[in-house]
């Protein structure tokens, strides 16, 4: 089983469309995962059942027994994110504000508090459309993305792309250059950078690139909405030169990634027969290349 | 020799983990006296941020002269570990524990050249 990560370091590059319409490409024979889990919305486009869902804890949050407390104000003296406020005759957390950093309950001289897991979200697996597995997360509101919840996502896509003998899986990589991404790219066999020309997406294309060389993953890029602008994209492709980048494929701008979208499908299901050419013969470069 | 193989079972038999902070295991091999102690890695598998760096102290902790891997560890637990003298070799993600002490036997690992 060979593993793909899609990232782009910069967003709106069309790294999920793009993601998306690799698996309505490959339809039951792979499985996809989605690691982008801060704005998870690949499941827009392959509609998951959310058939099978686990709750997924990470970091803590402070509790308060307001049995024991004694309202000294002592934890709310320490706490450096403001988040234990004195209402209605009682101090409490706000959990939103709280860090887990575990200050109050350590000052809390009746052992009042007490630090519990945070329930951060959920993660599922499920069918798409399409008949194909997809394991995806959903975060709670203001919870964060971690390198713990994609380690966990990718192993329980993993696991089933194992069991049922799938020769390959797509992971939507997480975005920047931070923990999770990291933790997206590891074990990969196969990384492919979605980029634009311009500036910033010449700078993060570069500067997440970085992190892949790294870990010595084979790299390949795609240039979308490559018509934009004739010299960067140029520096794009010096770039990708110098790197030794596979040079996957320059897709012109098109609105069929936003028509698509609104429309709920992905790129390749939409009726523009050039631009499903072009991402056909770019999931065939990129498998040619993983030889599977 | 003191070696750490980043593991998915608690083996000499096991497959090794790509991974490196979030590794489920870490078999550590001591060439000198032939002992295998495991080492249970759940602790830093499950912390929400920075798995890499804590893995690097468990390096420590553990005594590793050489680290046996497969991607290698990130830039910030690869800093710690350049500073240690660690030695890392890459690329064993996909073997045996034991195939993967064959291989940096026979010089087949790739080195991980600090820079």
């Amino acid at each position: 089983m060979k593993e793909i990560v899609v990232i782009s370091g910069k967003g709106g590059t069309g790294k999920t469309s793009i993601t998306a319409a690799l698996a309505s490409l490959a339809q039951q024979s792979y499985i996809v995962v989605d690691c982008d889990v801060d704005a998870a919305d690949m499941h827009l486009l392959l509609q998951p059942d959310f058939a099978h869902k686990e709750d997924f804890y990470s970091g803590q949050v402070a509790k308060i027994d307001e049995m024991l407390c004694r309202n000294c104000g002592r934890c709310a003296d320490v706490c450096r994110f403001d988040a234990i406020d004195f209402k209605e005759g009682h101090y409490v957390i706000d959990e939103l504000s709280c860090e887990g950093c575990g200050y109050c309950a350590r000052v809390c001289r009746p052992s009042a508090i007490e630090m519990r897991e945070r329930l951060v979200g959920a993660w599922y697996t499920s069918k798409t459309k399409y008949g194909s597995d997809m394991v995806h997360a959903k975060l709670s509101i203001g919870a964060e993305n971690s390198g713990k919840l994609v380690a966990k996502v990718k192993k329980e896509g993993k696991a089933i792309a194992l069991a049922q003998h799938k020769s390959l899986m797509i992971v939507d990589g997480s975005p920047g250059i931070g923990c999770p991404v990291v933790s997206s790219l590891s074990g990969a066999n196969f990384v492919l950078l979605v980029t634009e020309p311009t500036l910033s997406g010449l700078h993060d294309l570069k500067r997440v690139y970085e992190v892949v060389k790294r870990f010595r993953i084979k790299a390949g890029c795609i240039i979308n909405k490559s018509d934009l602008n004739a010299t960067v994209c140029a520096q794009i492709e010096e770039f990708l030169e110098e790197e030794a980048i596979l040079h996957v494929k320059n897709i012109p701008y098109t609105k069929a990634f936003s028509h698509a979208m609104i429309q709920g499908q992905t790129v390749s299901e939409y009726t523009d027969p050039e631009l499903k050419r072009l991402l056909e013969e770019s999931f065939v470069t990129i498998k040619q290349t993983l030889g599977v | 020799m003191t070696l750490a193989f980043t593991t998915k079972e608690p083996s000499w038999d096991s497959m090794m983990e790509a991974r490196f902070g979030r590794a489920e295991y870490v078999v550590v091999y001591d060439e000198q006296s032939a002992g295998i102690t495991i080492h249970n890695n759940a602790d830093i598998a499950n912390q929400e941020h920075g798995a890499g760096p804590k893995m690097a102290q468990a390096m420590a902790d553990l005594k590793a002269d050489v680290i046996i891997t497969g991607n290698g560890p990130g830039a910030n637990a690869l800093a710690v570990l350049e500073k240690m003298g660690t030695t890392i070799f890459v690329g064993a993600g996909e073997l045996t524990v034991s195939n993967a002490y064959k291989a940096y036997q026979e010089n087949r690992l790739e080195k991980l050249s600090s820079h």
